[in-house]
This record gives C-alpha cells, sequence and structure tokens, in this order.
C-alpha cells in the first residue's frame, strides 16, 4: 500500500518554510507572529501524520499537537500583549525600529 | 693561617655593593657615587692585600670553598671559590689596580654627566673580575668571564652617542663572542669527558696532570684549543686581535682597567688556571707558543706606524699579550705570568698617563702634540718610566720578566727567540717614538695651553710608577722566589746571560733608533714615511686585517642579514599585516552584522543551519 | 512521479492541500494586514480539513475552535490596538530578503530530499478509535495528566502576563 505519508510531510515542509520567510522578512510585527503560527502548525500537522502513519501508530501525535496548539495559543496571547506595550512605548510596530539590541 | 684565605668571597662583594648602591642612587649623588666607588674598590684591595701577604709564607695550602647548586639526578654541581697563590697575586692586581683607576677617574671623569653610572660599570666590571678570578670551576668561571664581556661592552660604548664608540663597543662584543663560543665549547667537550662530570679545577688538574689515560689525546687537544680560543678572544691574540684597538673609543682609565691590566689578562690566566690541560697536550702548547710569539711580532710592527697615542698602546697591550701566551706556550708558567702582573702596573701606568696628556690637550693625535715635557713634568717622568719598563731596560720590571720569557724562549726555540726578539726592538722604538714625540721638541698650539692634571690624576700615576720600578724583583735569574711560590715548585734560577745581553742591547738599539728618527728636531715628523710610505701605510692599517674580516665576513653576512631583513618586512610582515587586515574586516563585517534587528540575527541563524545540515548530508552523500 | 493512487484521501488532500498553499503565499504576498489575517484563517481551516483526513477528529475540532477562532480573532484585536496603517511600506532591503527566501529554500531542498530518499516504514494499520474524543480525553486524565495540569498552569500565568503586559502602558 502507498503511504500517504511522505505528501503530508512535504505539505507540512512547505509550510514550515513558508512560514519561516515571511517570520524573517515581514516587517509587520503582527505577520511576523502569524508566520510563527504557519510554522507551528506545520509542525502540527507532522504530529498528526505520524500519529497515523507512523511505525507504532498511536493517538500521542494527537496529545502533543494539542499541547502545541494550546502554546501557540498562549505564544500568540503574550505576543500581541508585548506588540501592544510595545506599540504605546514606541508608537510602531515594524521589527526594524525595534534595534535596542544594538546597543 | 686560612683564616684571611676563608674570607676571601668577601672580596668581590664590596664592589658589588658599590654597584648596588650607586645604581640605587641614580645620577645625582657625583661626589657620593665616586667616593662609594672608591671605598668599595679600596676595601676590596687591602682584604685581598692582608690574603696575599698571609699567603707569602712558604707552603701555603690552596683554601677551596664550595657547596652544592645544582643536583640533577646522580649529578652534582658544586661552585664555590679558591684561593691559590695565583688568584691571590690577580686579586691583588686586580683591587689595586681597580682602586687606582677609581682616583684617577675622579679627575679624568669629573666634567662627565654619567659620572655615577661610570663608577657603577666599573664597580660591576670590578665584581665581575674578582668573581671570574675566585671562581674554582669553569661553569662559574664562564659566566664572570661573559660578565666581564657585558662590562667591557658598556664601558667602550659608555659615550654612546658617538658612532664610533657605539661601533667598537658592539665590535669588541661580538669579535670576543667568536672566542666565548669555543671556550663554551670546551667547556662542554670537558663536562663531557671528565669523570663524574666534574668542572672544577682541582679535579680537572688531578685528572690531566695524572695522564692517566682517561681522556683520549685528540680530544684532550680539541678541549685545550677550545679554551684556548676564549683566551684568543679575550686576551686579543691574533687572529681575533681587530676589537682591542678600537676599544680605546672607551674613556682613558677604562683601557687602562679593562683593556691592557685586567680583563684582556683573563685569557691568560684562564690558560693559566686549566694549565693542566695544556700541559697534556704538546700540540695544543705548540699552537699556543706560535700563535702567542706571531701576535708578539706582529702587533708591535703596526704599533710602529701609529698616530693615536692609545691604539699604540692598544697595539702595545696586544703585543706584550702574546709575549704572555707564548712563555705558557713554551712550558713557563711562571714566565707567563710574571709577565701579567708586572705588564699589569707599567701598562697601566702608561695608558693613565695617556689619559692625563689628553686630558691636557684634548688630542689623540700625537703628531699634534709635543714639547709636553716642561707642561707636564710629572706625568712626562712617570710616563717615561713606564715606556722604559716597557722598552725592557734594566732594573726596570718589564725587563725581568720580558727577560725570562726571552730566556726560556732560547732554551726551547729559537725561531720563537728570534722573533721576540725584533718584537722587542719594536717595543722599544715604537715607545721612544711615542715618548719624543709628546714630550720633546717645540710645543704645538694645542700643548701650548696644556697643564699639569690635577692631584686625583697624578697620584696613581706615581704609585703604579713605583710599582712599575719594583714589582719586577720578584723573580730575577738569581732569585727564582716568584715562580715558586706560584707553582709550589722549587724552580731553579736560570738565567742566559747572552739572553740577558741580547734584550739589553736591542732595548738600548730600539730607543737610540727612535733618538735618531724622532727624537732629533731635524729628521722629525715623518722622515720615515717620506722613504717608505707604502710600507707605513701598511703598517697603519694593521695590514688591512680589519679591511680584510670586512671584505670576507662582515659584508657578506650583512648582505646576508639585508637579505634576511628584506624577507621579513614584506613576506613575514606582509603575512602579519594580511592577517591583521583580515582580522579587521571581519569584525568590520560582523559589527555590521550586530545592527539590534532581530531578522538579521534570524536569517544568519537560518543560513548557518542550513550550511550545517548541507554539510552533514553531503558528507553521507559522498561517503 | 509519486506513485500514488487516486484514492479519496488523495483527491481531498489535493484540494486541501491546493487551499492551504494558496493562502500561505497569500498571507505573505497581501499588502493588507487584514487581508492576511483572513487567507490565515483560510490555511488554518485548511489545514483542520487534514487533521480530519488524518482520522484525528478532535484535533481538528480544536484547530477550528483556536486558531481560526481565538488566535485570528487575537491578530485582529492586535491590528486594531496598534492603529495600524494597514499598509506595509516596504523599505528595499533585497540582500536580507534573498539571503532568506535562499535560506528558506535551501531548508525545504534538504527537507524534500530527506523526505523523498527516506524509505518509510510499513506501518501496522492505525486502529483509529471508535470515539476519537473518548480516547484522547481517556489519555489525558491518565497517562498524561500532569503535562495536562501543567499546561494548564502555563495558560493561567500567560494570560495573567498578557493583562498585566498589556495593562502597563495603559496606566501611563
Amino acid at each position: 500500500m502507498n503511504s500517504m505519508l511522505p505528501s503530508y510531510l512535504t505539505m507540512a515542509a512547505i509550510l514550515f518554510c513558508i512560514g519561516l520567510y515571511g517570520a524573517l522578512v515581514k516587517r509587520n510585527a503582527i505577520v511576523v507572529l502569524l508566520s510563527l503560527e504557519l510554522m507551528l502548525n506545520a509542525v502540527n500537522l507532522n504530529l498528526i501524520a505520524f500519529s497515523k502513519y507512523g511505525v507504532v501508530p498511536s493517538l500521542t501525535g494527537q496529545i502533543f499537537s494539542l499541547f502545541t496548539i494550546t502554546v501557540a495559543a498562549a505564544e500568540a496571547a503574550i505576543g500581541v500583549a508585548i506588540l501592544i506595550a510595545l506599540f504605546r512605548s514606541r508608537g510602531t510596530v515594524n521589527v526594524d525600529e525595534f534595534n535596542k539590541m544594538r546597543r | 693561617m686560612d683564616i684571611y684565605s676563608q674570607t676571601a668571597w668577601l672580596i668581590p662583594l664590596f664592589p658589588l655593593a658599590a654597584f648596588l648602591v650607586l645604581m640605587a642612587l641614580g645620577r645625582g649623588y657625583r661626589r657620593a657615587g665616586v667616593f662609594i666607588g672608591s671605598v668599595g674598590s679600596l676595601a676590596a684591595f687591602i682584604l685581598s692585600l692582608i690574603i696575599v701577604i698571609d699567603r707569602l709564607g712558604a707552603n701555603s695550602v690552596d683554601y677551596n670553598y664550595a657547596f652544592d647548586w645544582i643536583v640533577i639526578g646522580d649529578y652534582t654541581l658544586r661552585i664555590g671559590f679558591e684561593v691559590t697563590n695565583l688568584t691571590a697575586l690577580m686579586l691583588t692586581v686586580v683591587t689595586l689596580v681597580s682602586f687606582l683607576v677609581n682616583v684617577y677617574s675622579a679627575g679624568y671623569m669629573k666634567k662627565d654627566e654619567r659620572i655615577t653610572v661610570y663608577y657603577g660599570y666599573v664597580a660591576l666590571f670590578t665584581f665581575s673580575m674578582l668573581g671570574l678570578v675566585l671562581s674554582d670551576n669553569l661553569l662559574s668561571l664562564y659566566i664572570f668571564w661573559e660578565l666581564v664581556g657585558v662590562c667591557s661592552f658598556l664601558l667602550i660604548g659608555f659615550w654612546f652617542t658617538l658612532p664610533k664608540a657605539r661601533a667598537a663597543a658592539k665590535k669588541a662584543f661580538i669579535v670576543t663572542r667568536i672566542g666565548d663560543a669555543g671556550l663554551l665549547l670546551g667547556i662542554l667537550l670537558l663536562f663531557w669527558y671528565m669523570p663524574d662530570h666534574a668542572l672544577d679545577f682541582t679535579r680537572i688538574q688531578s685528572v690531566f696532570a695524572g695522564h692517566s689515560g682517561s681522556i683520549a689525546n685528540g680530544v684532550t687537544t680539541l678541549i685545550a684549543l677550545l679554551i684556548f680560543a676564549g683566551a684568543v678572544g679575550k686576551s686579543g691574540q691574533f687572529p681575533l686581535h681587530v676589537w682591542l684597538p678600537d676599544a680605546m673609543e672607551g674613556p682613558t682609565p677604562i683601557s687602562a682597567l679593562i683593556h691592557a691590566a685586567t680583563m684582556v689578562a683573563a685569557g691568560v690566566f684562564l690558560v693559566a688556571r686549566t694549565y693542566d690541560i695544556f700541559l697534556a697536550s704538546a700540540a695544543a702548547m705548540e699552537t699556543i707558543a706560535y700563535i702567542g710569539g706571531f701576535t708578539a711580532i706582529f702587533a708591535a710592527t703596526i704599533a710602529l706606524a701609529q698616530n693615536d697615542i692609545k691604539r699604540i698602546l692598544a697595539y702595545s697591550t696586544v703585543s706584550q699579550l702574546g709575549y704572555m701566551m707564548m712563555a705558557l706556550g713554551l712550558g713557563s708558567l711562571t714566565g707567563g705570568i710574571f709577565h701579567l702582573f708586572t705588564h699589569a702596573f707599567f701598562k697601566a701606568l702608561l695608558f693613565l698617563g695617556a689619559g692625563s696628556i689628553i686630558h691636557a690637550v684634548h688630542t689623540q693625535n700625537i703628531k699634534e702634540m709635543g714639547g709636553l715635557g716642561s707642561k707636564m713634568r710629572l706625568t712626562a717622568w712617570t710616563f717615561g718610566i713606564g715606556a722604559l719598563a716597557l722598552s725592557g731596560i734594566p732594573p726596570l720590571s718589564g725587563f725581568w720578566s720580558k727577560d725570562l720569557i726571552l730566556t726560556i724562549a732560547l732554551e726551547q726555540n729559537p725561531l720563537l727567540f728570534a722573533a721576540s726578539l725584533a718584537a722587542a726592538f719594536c717595543t722599544a722604538l715604537y715607545m721612544s717614538r711615542l715618548f719624543f714625540l709628546v714630550f720633546t721638541g717645540k710645543p704645538t698650539a694645542a700643548a701650548s695651553k696644556a697643564k699639569e692634571s690635577p692631584i686625583s690624576m697624578t697620584v696613581p700615576l706615581i704609585v703604579l710608577a713605583i710599582l712599575a720600578i719594583v714589582s719586577g724583583f720578584v723573580e730575577t735569574p738569581w732569585n727564582g722566589w716568584f715562580g715558586s711560590w706560584l707553582s709550589g715548585e722549587e724552580e731553579a734560577a736560570h738565567g742566559s746571560s747572552f739572553a740577558i745581553i741580547a734584550s739589553i742591547l736591542v732595548g738600548f738599539l730600539g730607543i737610540y733608533t727612535g733618538w735618531i728618527w724622532y727624537g732629533k728636531e731635524s729628521s722629525r715628523r715623518s722622515a720615515v714615511a717620506d722613504k717608505s710610505p707604502g710600507l707605513v701605510k701598511l703598517l697603519e692599517r694593521g695590514y688591512f686585517v680589519d679591511d680584510l674580516y670586512a671584505a670576507v665576513f662582515v659584508k657578506p653576512l650583512k648582505a646576508m642579514g639585508d637579505v634576511l631583513t628584506f624577507f621579513d618586512v614584506h613576506v613575514i610582515g606582509g603575512i602579519v599585516r594580511i592577517v591583521g587586515a583580515a582580522a579587521i574586516s571581519t569584525g568590520r563585517t560582523a559589527a555590521r552584522l550586530q545592527n539590534g534587528q532581530v531578522q538579521t540575527y534570524s536569517v544568519t541563524a537560518v543560513i548557518g543551519l542550513v550550511i550545517i545540515v548541507a554539510a552533514i548530508a553531503l558528507r553521507r552523500f559522498l561517503s | 512521479m509519486f506513485n500514488i493512487a487516486f484514492t479519496g484521501e488523495f483527491v481531498a488532500f489535493f484540494v486541501l492541500s491546493v487551499i492551504m498553499i494558496c493562502g500561505a503565499v497569500l498571507m505573505i504576498s497581501l499588502e493588507k494586514v487584514v487581508h492576511m489575517v483572513i487567507s490565515m484563517a483560510a490555511v488554518f481551516l485548511g489545514l483542520a480539513g487534514m487533521f480530519v483526513l488524518l482520522e484525528a477528529e478532535f484535533v481538528a475540532f480544536v484547530q477550528v475552535l483556536i486558531y481560526a477562532g481565538a488566535v485570528s480573532i487575537l491578530m485582529i484585536f492586535g491590528i486594531m490596538m496598534t492603529k495600524h496603517q494597514q499598509e506595509e511600506r516596504e523599505k528595499a532591503k533585497p540582500l536580507h530578503e534573498t539571503l532568506a527566501a535562499v535560506g528558506a529554500l535551501s531548508l525545504f531542498g534538504i527537507l524534500f530530499y530527506a523526505i523523498r530518499t527516506t524509505t518509510f516504514p510499513e506501518p501496522t494499520p492505525f486502529q483509529g478509535s471508535h470515539d476519537n474524543t473518548m480516547a484522547i480525553g481517556e489519555l489525558l486524565y491518565t497517562g498524561y495528566v500532569i503535562p495536562f495540569e501543567l499546561l494548564s498552569v502555563l495558560l493561567t500565568v500567560a494570560f495573567i502576563g498578557a493583562i498585566v503586559l498589556a495593562k502597563k502602558g495603559a496606566d501611563e
């Protein structure tokens, strides 16, 4: 039987790389956050795919993806909160203007 | 009776303490500096005198004290000091001349800005020389030997603002170094072949004097010749004599102390100290004798044509050192050391006298002097005594010691006897030339304003003049006291009436010739030079030995050095600059990366990750 | 080239993946931030569909709720709160973008190469449980109860933290 596993993995890789590119290039901090979510989703897809087509299929993969989703939700909430705080203090959400680390 | 000898280790400590105090004081304390330096050497002299008087009695025992210095496995290196009659004599000579030079320098160097430094160097030199004399083994002797060389370097180059003085200092250092390398090799060879690797003189004596055959003859000769190489360098024997005349760029008292009386005699002393090695090798003895004899006549002829008063004396020193070496090579320890003893006094006297003259007329060229006899009576008298002693006129000290050497040469080797006789003639001739040109005749412009030197300079002259007269009486053809005291054996008083008569005749003949050529007003000045300019030129330039060395050794070495410098500057330096530039540009690039933007960092991280993963994948792919 | 039989799963997978890739690419390339969020929601929904295909119904449900719902709304709130100029003023940073593209592409290349060359072992058939939600619930409260509780703590902390962070500036 031909497994669908490689197809899912490829799909996840595509999503991950698009997310990576977005996180690296986009100036708007919100878009960067979105791209991060995309990357996390790609990981979820991998987990779920392996939970069905892995060597020992089990529900563990799904449980893990649930945890990931939870953490991602928390991360999104914190991220937006930080963005709002940053916007208040600096008046912008452009990533390339956040260069305090230089000094 | 050994009580005094046991305290001999104190002697070098006086000048050392003086040196340390002087260095600590700095340049400000000019009078104190003079005082401290003089007191240090005076104390050393008094103690040495006590020791030597104490040892004057018959059968005094050598005193040796040593302690473990380095213990490596089974091997123990012991160092210490040893007092024998020879070292006691050397101690006295060194400290006496050092003290007199200290006193003399108080006048001579009075106006020099760095007089305290000068006294410090002199004190350090005195310490090193005394340490050299007292050493009981070759290793510590070598250490002091080098230390003496350093002091010589420092003092020749004392007026380091003068280019000639700098060059002379470097030359002296490098040329003596050639000999020192030989000495070091000799010591190492000795260390290798000696039973128990012992280096102390007592053991060396017992091994070699016993002819036990534990060391092969060829090796013995090699060791002897290597040690002699060190002596050649230090004592200015041919072919390493070239540094000594140039060393006259240093202050005149230094020439008297280091380059006439003490340091240059260290070579003779070294050979005398390790004499048993030489006695065990006939070939080495012969080499020493011929080199010494050749140097004696060679340097004496050069001295005939020099015009610089100090260079004349320097070549004279080389020549007299040749006599000493020849005597040692002919098997007469007494002859060599006796001549060293008397020479130390009259040559120091001559140098100090020359210093007094230079101090008065501010020139070293004897052609610009003349008629000084009436202006500087004391200097003229003492200098005359020194010149007569050097020329070997009885009953002055130089006569007795030179006569002893001539007698030995006559007994052993007629060729060397002839050479030394010729050298004696030249000696008398150049000394009379020097004396007549400087002290007689009409005063020149420079000489007309001359005044007698201050008392601090004349007193040492008088003391040395007295010693130059009397010091010869310790060993006369009918009294072998000095020799038996020195070597511990009863030596038959030997005298050859032929040698005595020949040496007296030659001495007077030389002076008479000098009087004919230079003493009379009519034939004064360049009478001889007009007759044979080529010969004079040859002698003036010292047989072109310096030019030969410059062409054969110095220039090729310099060219090689230039090549290496080029390589260093352009290749190595270039690489260094490239590396530096690379580091700087890397740093600049890296600094540009640090722009504080998280995304830039992330891109870098991602690319790094890709490179690492790709490398791993590629390795798998390739293997 | 994939040697895949045209099963129902494959067709559904193909459609969903087209939707998701389109959504992702649009998210990257659109100009208005709100549009980006909407296209992102499409990706989330497509992913939920894929989860269904993979017999993970509960995760698909959670995906729709949290991502397509909560996270998207959160982002839109974020956009509103930061009074966006809606448009991205793109300053040209060609070197940076090229490098990022090269990095992402080569990473994908490596991943793809790895996926293609790995031979995955034949899986034992997946015993899709009768009631997916039930099974997950049982696992969560038995084997994974400690991580589950820890996560609840994390959520609480994040919740308080978000409020503190967002409120701090407002007081001034």
